[in-house]
């Protein structure tokens, strides 16, 4: 069942040196109970996808086009007031830093009450039952309630962010690089409690991140971003193992991997167009080794090219031998 | 040591205590390295284990509380003014940060020839030498690089500047803090490709610093595990990451996550967090958080000792590699 589905989203920031089309004809869905990776460059528009879908943008940024359907309504026509009726309710956000969700000057007994008393309208015996409750899942000592978040560490006060996010008992959170800050012991701790969450809770989540790793670790489901588009989704292992789009692939060189030694690391040479004047063809054509003239002319659907896998790559049916090719450093050379 | 050339750099027993108002810090304590030419080494560790104050203190830009520097078996760690900007020309730092490493009011030529005139070098060589540093970086013709300004850059560009100004002084030892972590996935390999092939033409020691061990098995031979400002593993790259002996990195090994599927997610084999066991006295550092921890542990501290095949381990448990 799907309980979040986003069709030909487009965000637009108005700047003076004219219209960034940060998110530019997104589709995207999220079936209830699983993670849904959002992974990509920094300027790739997976932040402001994520903040949309909350419906948290900045002044400057508007819904262009497209739809976001949630537990089967429309989110884009609704009034800010409906739709802070949902925030928190149903669909919640953890930020990077936690610090920015936890006030650290105020006890997080208050902060919790406060969302669970003003925004749930429990009492404040049942609110404080559930503030238990809350830090108990996210695996913190329930002697923390009394303590500040700035006495916290970088994983506690993720811990408790998360906590916060979830007090509401939402059917979907969106979290935004929630571990990209941390060790990486904290940062593995932090995805169990996540990856617990969800089998217990059902809990359905987009995790915003840079890194596939994370993915790979954390994610049932991946969707890759480049430029404002989503060039590649499907389940991770199929992503990881067979992708179908040039950019996954030379991806998968880019970045040393711990368990194997020594295969020589291929960057992908370039950068990713301005989002002010994108070019007309595919975005990534300017740096894919395997560009044909077409590419730089038009754009190239999202299609399915296996069971549930979707790339967008005119040449996604000669994939076998592009991956093949994709392994060679050669290829990549600038 | 016979047979084995004089280190470039080498911090013997080094040790720095900051003292704030309400309590004694021990960033880093007893820590002794060396790295020769060609070698690089990486340290490894949270943030706060004393990573970065190491490598400072080995750069002279901070002073040790105690403990003794070396640059090329000279000491080095009482030295001020001219033969201080002598060393400095001799071990240069890359930024972590490419986007405020380099004065955004400033072309790249000019920042390029900055670190030139501060160490002395003769005008007429300035243009051939800055030529020679961006063929190195890879930004080519050099020409068309010179006279743009750092917001015309991308992430990738600048960390290239930043690395070619830090090869102009000639230097001998290269010291990166987080190289790469501000940059793109995608960009990150050209500059992790670029140090290494700087390291291995020009014959440099180079100290990586990073929290990032995938990293660290890509550029160093050599890697320290730091824990609490200690050093408590030491040695080949390689089979530390596949044999680790000190249990604080089994812990750290087992919880890089890998960017393929079918991972391992069994729980970690450490206790607690970071923040419960900071305050320290006798005993061993990883202590509280080890899951293998006997009443030793906790009376006597592990000198990090030889276990044979290049490796040092600061554990009562561990057994010779």
């Amino acid at each position: 069942m799907t309980l979040l589905s986003v069709r030909g989203l487009h965000v637009h920031y108005l700047t003076p040196q004219g219209t960034v089309r940060a998110v530019d004809g997104t589709d995207l869905d999220v079936p209830a109970g699983s993670i849904v990776g959002l992974v990509g460059e920094s300027g790739c528009g997976k932040s402001t996808f994520g903040r949309a879908l909350m419906g948290v943008l900045p002044s400057t940024a508007q819904i262009a086009a497209g739809s976001i359907v949630f537990e089967g309504r429309d989110l884009v026509p609704l009034s800010e007031r409906e739709r802070r009726h949902l925030r928190w309710r149903r669909m919640a956000f953890v930020p990077q830093t936690a610090m920015n969700a936890l006030d650290p000057v105020q006890r997080l007994r208050a902060q919790l009450l406060e969302v669970l008393c003003e925004r749930g309208g429990l009492s404040r015996a049942a609110a404080l039952d559930r503030a238990l409750t809350l830090l108990r899942m996210v695996g913190l000592d329930p002697r923390v309630l009394h303590d500040y978040p700035h006495q916290f560490s970088g994983g506690m006060r993720q811990r408790a962010s998360i906590a916060l996010a979830l007090a509401l008992d939402p059917a979907l959170v969106i979290a935004d690089e929630p571990v990209t800050a941390l060790d990486v012991i904290v940062q593995r701790q932090v995805l169990d409690v996540l990856r617990d969450l969800q089998h217990r809770l059902d809990l359905a989540m987009v995790l915003v991140t840079h890194d596939m790793a994370v993915v790979a670790y954390a994610c049932d489901r991946v969707a890759v971003m480049y430029a404002g588009q989503i060039v590649e989704s499907g389940p991770v292992a199929a992503v990881l193992e067979a992708p179908f789009h040039p950019y996954t692939m030379g991806l998968s060189h880019a970045f040393p991997d711990l368990r194997d030694a020594a295969a020589a690391l291929v960057p992908i040479e370039g950068a990713p167009p301005s989002l002010l004047s994108p070019p007309p063809g595919c975005r990534f054509a300017e740096r894919c080794p395997f560009a044909e003239p077409a590419c730089r002319t038009q754009p190239p659907p999202l299609v399915e090219v296996a069971q549930d896998h979707l790339a967008a790559c005119r040449r996604s049916s000669a994939a076998t031998e592009l991956r093949a090719r994709a392994m060679q450093p050669k290829t990549w050379a600038a | 040591m016979t047979g084995q050339p004089v280190p470039v750099i080498a911090g013997e027993a080094l040790a720095k205590t900051f003292r704030l108002r309400h309590r004694t810090v021990h960033a880093v304590q007893g820590v002794s390295l060396a790295v020769r030419a060609g070698e690089a080494l990486g340290i490894v560790g949270e943030s706060g284990c004393g990573k970065t104050t190491t490598a400072r203190m080995l750069l002279r830009l901070e002073d040790p509380s105690s403990g003794r520097i070396r640059f090329l078996d000279e000491d080095i760690t009482d030295r001020r003014g001219p033969a201080l900007l002598h060393f400095r020309a001799r071990a240069q730092l890359v930024f972590q940060n490419p986007f405020d490493a380099l004065n955004p009011r400033f072309t790249i030529r000019r920042s390029l020839t900055e670190p030139l005139r501060n160490f002395g070098i003769a005008r007429e060589q300035h243009a051939s030498r800055i030529e020679a540093a961006l063929q190195r970086v890879r930004l080519l013709p050099a020409a068309a690089w010179l006279d743009r300004r750092p917001h015309e850059l991308s992430g990738g560009q600048l960390q290239r500047v930043v690395l070619a100004r830090a090869l102009l002084p000639g230097p001998l030892l290269i010291v990166a803090d987080e190289p790469v972590s501000m940059l793109d996935v995608s960009v990150r390999a050209g500059i992790l490709n670029l140090l290494r092939a700087a390291r291995d033409e020009l014959g440099l020691a180079a100290i990586y610093i990073s929290h990032d061990l995938a990293l660290i098995r890509y550029v160093c031979e050599r890697t320290a595990v730091m824990y609490l400002g200690r050093i408590v593993e030491e040695g080949p790259t390689a089979p530390l990451i596949s044999e680790p002996l000190h249990p604080y990195t089994k812990a750290l090994i087992a919880a890089v996550p890998v960017p393929r599927v079918g991972q391992d997610r069994a729980a970690l084999p450490i206790l607690g967090s970071l923040s419960e066991n900071s305050h320290q006295d006798a005993g061993c550092v990883f202590r509280a958080r080890c899951p293998y921890a006997v009443p030793r542990c906790a009376g006597e501290t592990p000198e990090l000792r030889d276990v044979g095949t290049g490796r040092r381990v600061a554990c009562h448990l561990a057994l010779p590699a």
